[in-house]
């Protein structure tokens, strides 16, 4: 019985260079799902779910535009897959 | 381009074997499936390990993920520690560490590092280990298994092929004594159907197993992620968050999860 697609088997006919390419743009791919992944797909901590997201971190001084609060929101959320 | 994660495994390698690329990577080096965006290694149990591929880590600008600390306290409970970083493309690699995989003795990694490094570095765990680690609560690692057990002598295929028409082949030319109830059936002639249904039992029982592990884990992990997501321990540089999680799990994490304490030294 074949458990696995022909794509898959495939790979089995690729030189080195050949499979490293085809991995990373597999790779770029799959990144558009990354939203949707869960927090751990290995290890002992598979199953585990993140509280609420934390509220972002204020600055000591707000003096910065309203621009660069907008980024450290995202790099935050960057950082943070959790959150 | 190269594959991020052998290009890591690489970098981890450079001047001693101390990590063994495993799982979902591992299924791709040995051309059967993409089946992981993430990386896993089997890492070796010393500070020394440790620190290495913390540097690595930290000269990409990773961050350590709501996990225990890469440290050999816990690394030989059984737990696993979790990795981010963005690469240079803008994309989310994911690295995971553990030093005691399931169901892999501890011999048998000492064998494989003991190996040394094969592929300038690019060291990756056996199949019959990936097999091993594979049979996991999750459905589609079975697949794999199958896939994976062709590359194994058939006599080693048959203790953990997943496909039915293989053990009814192997079942008949292969004369070793195997334990699994899906072969015995195949060896009585009991019928196809009949074989297809013990594998099914075989299966649903190593993924109870490993479904009641890592629960015994994750509730051991509760109060100390709890703690970790507060302290925003994933948000800070990777020394500094390396030394406060190190405190927190002194504090919250034991060492091995209640009633792990004593298997933790060898298969699981």
């Amino acid at each position: 019985m074949q458990m696995l697609s022909e794509d898959d088997l495939n790979l089995r006919s690729m030189s080195d260079e050949e499979l490293e390419a085809a991995w990373d743009l597999w790779f770029d791919l799959a990144q558009e799902t990354n939203a949707f992944d869960p927090a751990y797909s290995h290890g002992v901590l598979v199953g585990w779910t993140p509280g609420p997201p934390r509220p972002t971190r204020v600055p000591a001084r707000r003096s910065a535009s309203a621009s660069s609060a907008s980024c450290e929101t995202d790099l935050s959320r960057r950082r943070s897959p959790e959150g | 381009m190269a594959n991020i994660y052998f290009e890591l495994t690489r970098e981890f390698n450079r001047d001693e074997p101390i990590a063994l690329l495993a799982s979902g990577q591992a299924v791709v080096f040995y051309r059967i499936a993409m089946m992981s965006k993430d990386g896993d290694w089997v890492i070796g149990e010393s500070p020394e390990a440790c620190d290495r591929v913390r540097a690595v880590l930290a000269a990409r600008g990773a961050r350590h993920r709501p996990s225990p600390p890469l440290d050999v306290r816990w690394l030989a409970g059984g737990w696993s520690s979790h990795f981010e970083f963005t690469d240079d493309r803008a994309r989310r690699v994911r690295c995971d560490f553990f030093s005691r995989p399931p169901r892999v003795a501890l011999a048998r990694i000492q064998e494989m590092f003991g190996a040394g490094v094969s592929r300038d570095g690019l060291l990756v765990v056996d199949p019959e280990t990936l097999v091993r680690m594979k049979q996991t609560q999750r459905a589609k690692d079975y697949p794999a298994i199958g896939e994976i057990a062709r590359l194994l002598p058939g006599d080693v295929e048959l203790r953990y092929t997943t496909d039915p028409d293989r053990i009814l082949v192997l079942a008949s030319s292969v004369t070793a004594a195997i334990d699994r109830p899906s072969v015995q059936a195949a060896r009585e002639a009991a019928g196809r159907e009949r074989v297809v249904v013990e594998l099914a039992r075989e299966i649903d029982s190593m993924q109870q197993r490993d479904r009641a592990r890592v629960e015994r884990y994750l509730a051991a992990s509760a109060r100390y992620l709890e703690e970790f997501r507060r302290a925003r321990v994933d948000e800070m540089p990777l020394s500094e968050a390396h030394q406060r999680a190190c405190g927190l799990a002194e504090r919250w994490l034991p060492t091995a999860p209640s009633g792990l304490e004593e298997r933790h030294a060898d298969a699981q």
